[in-house]
């Protein structure tokens, strides 16, 4: 049995194979890479027969997938910050799934929610938001938790308002947590006006430092003056804390670079064991 | 029987080449040993000459992320793997582990065209399926998508995979280098390699349809 962040625990599937599914892309190449992180993570700990990864703009395809399973029954967790058009669109037509449990091509699939609405990702953003800035007094802090905000699909700024409010009844000691998006507001480029405190504390809630957590939200936040180069050949977080517009920033990578987000995967496993199959 | 099994069974057959990757079994005392077929003399002479060891599949995805000229390897059936390296493997599993992240699945597609169970996919239901951005992507005339295989696709173009797909069912691609290719980017007989399989267009060239269909558009409209 693994234990972590306050999760729930999983007992081994040795039958099974896990599906992580993720958008990745074919520009940049730091888009899947913590895929494959949470992957390894996960095939260290031997509770599954198979990890695989598959994806929507990366190969392997996910149709592709069905190629890599030996397992009769398969985990499929969409390593997505959200619920939205790719967790109940894309993902089930390509994999062919109509219900938390389908039989495809002889084997049960079973249909997991995105990493990003369970309630245990409040504990990575603490963890990261600590880490980032530590020593760093909370009472003397705000937290924003920001995203990328668009009229198109609610669900992702519900996801991270959801995560707001846990925070706050976490009661983690921040003076404010608050949310805030690149293409709505209220605006991340206006965190200095949200917080009224000294110390901000910035986390991308996305799942890999691609074009927006390393490259659009700097700019808008003050720490570059024009998009920059990919995040592997950059190091902006390593340039913490930040003195920006009277302020003293502290910017992290996306909370889905976090290793342990490999146990929010495990606790979608076990939640959906608990809720669809009684165990 | 599991891939990795059947995968061991066809290195007993006589396979050793997957796209660049030459797999060597029992050298220097690992039951198997990965590197660039150019790499592949090299790695016999002591301490596998030299070549940076790397223990375990884990590497496999950092060795073919970036060319030797630091470009992202966009699709991994590009034929321009870095040479340098050997990847020892203590069994089957990892074997197989580590070429389904040099070469995603492309064992596993082989198996299935082996055993019958290959599903292809056309152009047509591959492009019908784009989302945001990407929907303009349909609108690439016939000619524009022939055109494009022989601008995209293939060795010459540095993909070295096999096209299976049609444009739709009823249309199959123009006679090219590229619709010709056999996926294997050496000269060694299909009984040594298994070849790399293109079961549906990949992504760079959905997008490369994208540029065409909007070329088409302006010009139509011009």
């Amino acid at each position: 049995m693994s234990r972590h962040l306050g999760g729930m625990s999983i007992a081994p599937k040795p039958n099974s194979a896990l599906l992580i599914v993720g958008h990745g892309s074919t520009e940049n190449p730091d888009s899947s890479t913590p895929y494959f992180d949470h992957a390894d993570e996960i095939r260290r700990r031997h509770l599954f027969s198979e990890v695989h990864c598959c994806f929507w703009k990366e190969e392997p395809s996910l149709r592709e997938a069905f190629y890599l399973i030996d397992a009769k029954e398969v985990y499929v967790v969409p390593d997505f910050i959200s619920e939205g058009y790719f967790t109940q669109d894309v993902i089930p037509r390509e994999l062919q799934l109509n219900g938390p449990t389908t039989e495809v091509r002889g084997k049960a699939f079973h249909y997991c929610l995105p990493v990003g609405v369970h309630h245990s990702m409040t504990d990575l953003i603490l963890k990261r938001a600590k880490e980032v800035a530590p020593g760093v007094d909370p009472a003397a802090t705000t937290l924003i938790i920001t995203g990328h905000g668009t009229g198109l699909n609610q669900n992702s700024t519900k996801a991270i308002r959801d995560q707001v409010d846990r925070i706050i009844a976490a009661g983690a000691g921040y003076a404010a947590v608050m949310d805030a998006y690149m293409e709505e507001a209220p605006f991340i480029a206006e965190w200095d006006q949200l917080a009224t405190t000294p110390h901000v504390v910035v986390v991308p809630f996305f799942i890999s430092d691609g074009l927006h957590s390393y490259q659009d939200i700097p700019v808008m936040l003050g720490i570059d003056s024009e998009v920059g180069a990919a995040a592997s050949q950059r190091e902006v977080f390593r340039q913490n804390p930040h003195q920006l517009r009277g302020k003293t920033l502290y910017y992290s990578s996306a909370i889905g670079t976090e290793r342990l987000l490999a146990d929010v995967i495990l606790d979608q496993i076990a939640d959906f064991d608990l809720a669809h199959r009684g165990i | 029987m599991s891939t990795a099994l059947k995968l061991r069974d066809l290195l007993r057959s006589g396979i050793h080449r997957i796209g660049q990757i030459e797999i060597q079994q029992n050298l220097c005392g690992y039951p198997y040993v990965l590197c660039h077929s150019a790499d592949a003399e090299l790695s016999k002479e002591p301490a596998f000459g030299g070549l940076e060891i790397h223990e375990g599949p884990a590497d496999a995805r950092d060795l073919s992320t970036y060319a030797s000229d630091g470009t992202y390897r966009f699709t991994k059936g590009q034929t321009n793997l870095e040479r340098g390296w050997v990847v020892v493997l203590d069994n089957e599993e990892g074997l197989r582990l580590a070429l389904d992240q040099f070469y995603p699945a492309c064992v596993g597609l082989f198996l299935a065209q082996q055993g019958g169970t290959l599903e292809i996919e056309t152009l047509r239901d591959k492009l019908n399926r784009q989302t945001g951005m990407y929907r303009f992507a349909r609108s690439i005339s016939d000619t524009g998508a022939q055109k494009l295989v022989q601008q995209v696709c293939g060795p010459a173009h540095q993909c070295a995979k096999k096209i299976l797909w049609k444009l739709d069912a009823d249309t199959p691609l123009d006679d090219s280098e590229a619709s010709r290719f056999n996926g294997i980017p050496s000269d060694l007989p299909q009984s040594e390699a298994i070849p790399l399989l293109c079961r549906e267009a990949c992504n760079h060239f959905v997008a490369e349809c994208r540029k065409a269909a909007k070329a088409e558009f302006e010009q139509k409209n011009a």
